[in-house]
């Protein structure tokens, strides 16, 4: 059993405050959050049972013009110049006055983008050394999973972590998240970002957003455009799928009719729009992301599926997971909304204060690097049985 | 007349009903409208002839020195009824189909002159798929003249090549 | 296990054949029948015969063009796999006897037998939790043994399995002695990499120590010391790939199966 109430929380309170700070690709975010204090998490292996109060949860995502990516040093520069700005709005949302009442300051260590979660650490240490709160480094992967834990009540599920630069099955094991599978070339958001990019297709809100609008939009959903299916074993590998449904899309922006797939060979009619290009894409990873899923749900007899990270938010790939479940005995499917599905500060907040809650925090600054790599199954677990 | 009705003539009662005993006949669990019969002739003397009426007998004619073992045959029938059914057939008809299931490669050509009947077969192995519900029947006449035998393993086993067999079927 | 996927396989293999569930992973489901799929029943031999369906039933989840292709690819490579399995000598796989890569069906034939005494199938599993009372006994010690060759050949060969389990190594009674076989190629592949088969390797020793973690040390032992025999059986060029395999093991067991993440 677990005691996560070892560490008290400032002057005699009976609620801990933790601010996180999360930076580690184009969104900056800032959150404030409150846990109770608990008896019943004296000696109990309920971390995801904390009743957090998400006091407030500011975002400022760096928005790049249609057919470009960020790029690191101008993503540092965005969360640079607005770091102060967004904490200013999250004390001042949460109606903190005096921010030294905080018990710790959560940022993410990695892994990430070297320069922006380099702008961020700079901005968090900072802090700590303004108000005098101990820091604690978080890994982003870890606080995508305690976010998802607490929001859904998912005692102990399998976790599909898909975002822009990360693809991770995931399965709690003796005090480490062990990735089952994973990526091995690129991550599924980066190979649907590179994919709209050479579609043209604009980046506001998220690419991924605009290519699930305009898959749902598809008229000829019988006919799929055949991709490669790239599953090895546990691990998946996109970077193929990329290569060829991008080669398609050149060749369908420049009416090259000597593609047989995309045009008639006789009339020269477009066989193929870019919504069943976006559809079938959608289709062919999403299929790919759930059957390793299922694959690690048989390997460690689990039920539960927890799906954190920003391409998380896809309406379709919840469906198929959920799907999935269904033909499972009593599966069930975990998701959360925007709000926590995309990089945020509340997580890194959640995850950094079960951690500060049990004891380690950062006793010295030389322990707050960041690295842009830091694998998931490198956190030692503290908070669960 | 044609060559199938010239054969048909040559063929008289008695000897129908004795092939009839001679033959396999069996049903495929997954596919029960077809009833497979197996037939293995000895010393047949009319080779050259029945390969010059391949195209009109509704026949599969198998050189036995190809096959080992019921199990064989009988996998290839079940691979060429499955094709026909759920897929497509290759080849023009169901007993063809059967010939080229035996091969490992999918080359018609190589099959028919591996598996197939040659002009110097002497022993051969008949196989004709009928459809019941298409009141299909066989009376155990095959044209071939030769001395019908009993089905068995080593009766299959006896007149196979072993040596043909391990090097078309495993490299 | 859902009834609904039964329903469907037993409707196209109709009534004439017999199912009964034994085991479902998430590709497949395991069923077997006393009927077998071709032979005519006249030339059947011993009628208490068992065979195994092993089933890839529709995933609802894909899109049915994705989910028919990828069951065909799958249910033919993996026949086509044992198939070239089975010729390799010394190597104990299970007979392919059918293979419908429309429905997603391989019929194989049934290895295997209850223990006594309540201990369940004879897997390898079951075989060392029986023999826990005398976990170093001679029989035990030989038949680990003789499973550690039966990888080693596989290796040895270029076939990795990709999911070597303790349950994945059945155990066939001959006389006195238990022979090793190995099942369920479903992840299998044809590989040189050193890499796949170090994961192999790995995969069995994580599964022995956590059923069997008081004696997985002896036990892992047993299984290397067989798997090195046939290596070493094979002169200069069996040691070589032997050092490179079991350097590649040990990098594989450092690191915990995956590597490092870029990114």
């Amino acid at each position: 059993m677990v005691n996560l109430n070892s560490i008290p929380p400032k002057d005699g309170r009976d609620y801990y405050l933790a601010i996180g700070l999360e930076g580690s690709a184009n969104k900056l975010g800032v959150g404030i959050i409150k846990h109770p204090v608990l008896e019943r998490h004296t000696d109990s292996d309920l971390s995801h049972e904390c009743d957090v109060q998400i006091l407030s949860n500011i975002r400022d995502t760096y928005v790049t013009p249609p057919g470009e990516g960020f790029l690191p040093r101008d993503t540092a520069r965005h969360h640079r110049n607005w770091v102060v700005r967004v904490i200013r709005k999250a004390l001042s949302e949460a109606n903190i006055t005096d921010p030294t009442k905080i018990d710790v300051i959560c940022f993410t260590r990695g892994p990430g983008m070297g320069a922006p979660l380099h702008s961020v650490v700079i901005a968090a240490r900072t802090l700590s050394l303004m108000w005098d709160v101990p820091l604690v480094g978080v890994n982003h992967c870890v606080g995508h999973i305690e976010m998802g834990r607490e929001i859904t009540k998912a005692k102990n599920p399998v976790v599909l972590y898909v975002s822009g630069g990360n693809t991770q099955v995931i399965a709690y094991s003796e005090k480490r998240y062990r990735i089952f599978g994973e990526t091995l070339d690129i991550a599924i958001g980066n190979c649907l970002d590179r994919f709209a990019r050479t579609l043209k297709i604009p980046n506001t809100p998220s690419p991924g957003y605009n290519i699930e609008q305009l898959a749902n939009k598809c008229k000829n959903k019988e006919k799929l455009v055949s991709l490669p299916y790239t599953v090895k074993g546990m691990d998946l590998s996109m970077s193929g799928i990329l290569q060829y449904i991008d080669t398609l899309a050149k060749d369908l922006f420049k009416k090259n009719l000597k593609n047989k797939l995309l045009f008639d060979s006789k009339t020269g009619e477009q066989l193929v729009t870019v919504e069943d290009l976006c559809y079938s894409l959608q289709e062919n990873l999403f299929a790919m992301l759930v059957e390793i899923t299922e694959r690690a749900m048989a390997h460690v007899n689990s039920n539960q599926v927890l799906i954190v990270g920003g391409v998380g938010c896809n309406v379709r790939l919840q469906e198929m997971m959920a799907q999935m479940c269904k033909d499972r005995s009593n599966g069930q499917v975990h998701a959360t909304d925007d709000r926590f599905c995309i990089d945020n500060g509340v997580m890194i907040a959640q995850a950094g204060l079960l951690e500060y809650r049990m004891g380690q925090f950062v006793r010295d600054l030389s322990e707050t690097v960041v690295t842009q790599k830091f694998r998931t199954d490198e956190v030692y677990i503290a908070w669960r049985e | 007349m044609s060559g199938f009705e010239q054969l048909l003539k040559l063929n008289n009662c008695k000897e129908v009903r004795e092939m009839t005993e001679l033959t396999l006949a069996y049903g495929i669990p997954q596919f029960q409208k077809f009833t497979v019969h197996i037939q293995k002739y000895n010393n047949v003397t009319n080779s050259p002839e029945l390969r010059s009426k391949l195209a009109e007998l509704p026949f599969a004619y198998i050189d036995s020195k190809t096959v080992v073992s019921i199990e064989q045959l009988s996998s290839a029938v079940y691979k060429a009824v499955l094709e026909s059914e759920y897929n497509r057939m290759r080849t023009r008809n169901l007993h063809s189909e059967c010939i080229l299931s035996l091969s490992p490669s999918s080359n018609i050509g190589d099959a028919l002159k591996t598996f197939g009947l040659k002009e110097d077969s002497t022993d051969l192995i008949v196989i004709k798929i009928t459809e019941n519900n298409k009141g299909e029947s066989f009376d155990g006449n095959a044209f071939v003249k030769g001395d019908l035998v009993a089905i068995s393993n080593e009766e299959f086993a006896s007149s196979a090549d072993i040596e043909t067999i391990k090097a078309v079927c495993i490299h | 296990m859902s009834a609904e996927i039964i329903a469907v396989i037993a409707d196209v293999l109709t009534e004439s054949i017999p199912l009964t569930p034994i085991s479902q992973g998430a590709e497949a489901v395991v069923f077997t029948s006393p009927v077998h799929p071709y032979l005519p029943s006249s030339v059947k031999h011993d009628g208490n015969k068992l065979y195994i369906l092993k089933y890839r039933p529709e995933k609802k989840y894909r899109h049915p063009d994705i989910d028919k292709a990828l069951t065909k690819h799958r249910t033919l490579g993996e026949s086509k796999l044992l198939a070239k399995l089975r010729l390799i000598d010394g190597l104990n796989v299970p007979k392919l006897i059918g293979c419908d890569p429309y429905h997603g069906c391989i019929w194989l034939e049934f290895l295997g037998e209850d223990l006594p005494d309540g201990h369940g199938f004879s897997n390898l599993k079951n075989f060392l939790w029986m023999n826990a009372k005398d976990p170093y006994s001679d029989l035990v010690k030989e038949t680990l043994i003789k499973v550690g060759k039966q990888i080693g050949l596989m290796h040895w060969n270029d076939y990795c399995h990709g999911d070597l389990t303790t349950s994945n190594i059945v155990l066939v009674r001959g006389g006195e002695e238990w022979v090793p076989y190995l099942i369920d190629f479903g992840l299998g592949s044809i590989s040189m990499l050193v890499e796949d088969k170090g994961v192999d390797l790995y995969v069995l020793e994580r599964a022995i120590i956590s059923t069997h973690s008081s004696f997985s040390d002896k036990y892992n032992m047993w299984i290397l010391e067989g798997f090195k025999e046939v290596f070493e059986s094979n002169g200069k060029v069996g040691l070589k790939k032997y050092k490179d395999l079991t350097k590649r093991f040990e990098e594989v067991r450092l690191r915990g199966r995956k590597r490092s993440m870029i990114g």
